[in-house]
């Protein structure tokens, strides 16, 4: 080992000796020697050193590129998660204005139904009315035997009543269970 | 060969690959290496108002865009220059090479701009031919590209 008591030349021999290489700016600071070994021993504790910086540095560079190659492609992934992120609000937006759509369709074309069912139903109802209204006003006015004409305009009359509410029953019903299905 | 460096950067790695580098140009025999401004500012008042002055460094090199820190570079060489007693070479040492924060880094008494990039060396070398004359305060500012 070396000892507080050796001479610098000593102190290099058993470094050398040891394999024992100086590294860092202190080479720098090892000038010659008297001492050809010593001199040597020197002289290649600075190409080592030289060589080992050489070598760290292009190491460092290199991490310091893929560092740099990973923050850019940390940027575009980035940039790309946005940009997927948009386009998913949008095809959401497109899908529930579509689903809007369709509900509201569906719903014009039951309207439509239900208005043409009650137009039916209500020509149907007032033309029967007036038929048997007119056939019974004719009875009377030709001084003709009203007494079954009678009886039969109002049992009509009483049924078609009957059938007209329950007609606009069953369409509030259909409305009703429409709406709540939704 | 320059006595003493300090070096503002935040980037660790730029630390290593900037004492490698000038290390195998034999620029220094002494490097110190800080990551924020904020410290560097901390430093160069106890200096100034403390002492010892002589524990400054010789040369300093000063990152623009110093992430974590209160101020940039440049305010930083601004404060050295007017607020510390000035008295060192100083300049900055960035990736940017934007033309209005070189003026302003002149501006504060910046006395070269060394642009940073894989190849920092050649750079440096070039620095180094021009040091003396930074030190007598005789040569013009430098954009080293």
């Amino acid at each position: 080992m070396i000892s507080g008591n050796d001479t610098v030349n000593e102190a290099l021999a058993k470094a050398k000796s040891k394999k024992v290489y100086i590294e860092g700016n202190f080479t720098k600071l090892l000038k010659g020697s008297l001492d050809a070994d010593v001199v040597a021993y020197i002289s290649e504790c600075k190409n080592k050193d030289k060589q080992s910086r050489r070598k760290r540095l292009d190491v460092t560079k290199q991490v310091q590129l893929q560092n740099k190659e990973l923050e850019e492609a940390a940027v575009i992934k980035e940039a790309l998660v946005i940009e997927l992120q948009n386009e998913k609000d949008e095809a959401e937006r497109l899908r529930d204005e579509a689903v809007e759509d369709l509900d509201i369709m569906q719903k014009r074309t039951q309207f439509e139904l239900i208005g043409l069912i009650v137009k039916v139903a209500l020509i149907i109802i007032v033309g029967v009315g007036v038929t048997t209204t007119l056939l019974y006003s004719i009875a009377m006015l030709a001084n003709k035997d009203t007494t079954i004409l009678g009886n039969a305009w109002s049992n009509l009359f009483g049924i078609l009543l009957t059938n007209s509410f329950s007609i606009i029953g069953t369409i509030m019903g259909v409305k009703y269970a429409t709406e709540k299905n939704q | 060969m320059i006595d003493s460096i300090l070096l503002v950067d935040d980037e660790d790695l730029f630390h290593l690959v900037f004492e490698d580098a000038c290390s195998l140009l034999d620029m220094t025999l002494s490097l110190e290496a800080l990551n924020s401004s904020d410290e560097a500012d901390r430093l160069f008042k106890q200096w100034f108002e403390d002492g010892p002055i002589e524990e400054r460094p010789e040369c300093v090199f000063v990152d623009l865009n110093i992430i974590g820190s209160s101020f940039d570079g440049i305010e930083l060489i601004r404060k050295i220059n007017t607020d510390y007693g000035n008295g060192v070479v100083i300049g900055i040492i960035s990736s940017s090479d934007d033309n209005q924060e070189i003026e302003k880094a002149k501006e504060v008494g910046a006395q070269f701009w060394i642009i940073k990039s894989d190849e920092i060396e050649p750079r440096l070398e070039d620095f180094i031919k021009d040091y003396n004359s930074y030190k007598t305060k005789s040569a013009p500012f430098k954009v080293y590209k």
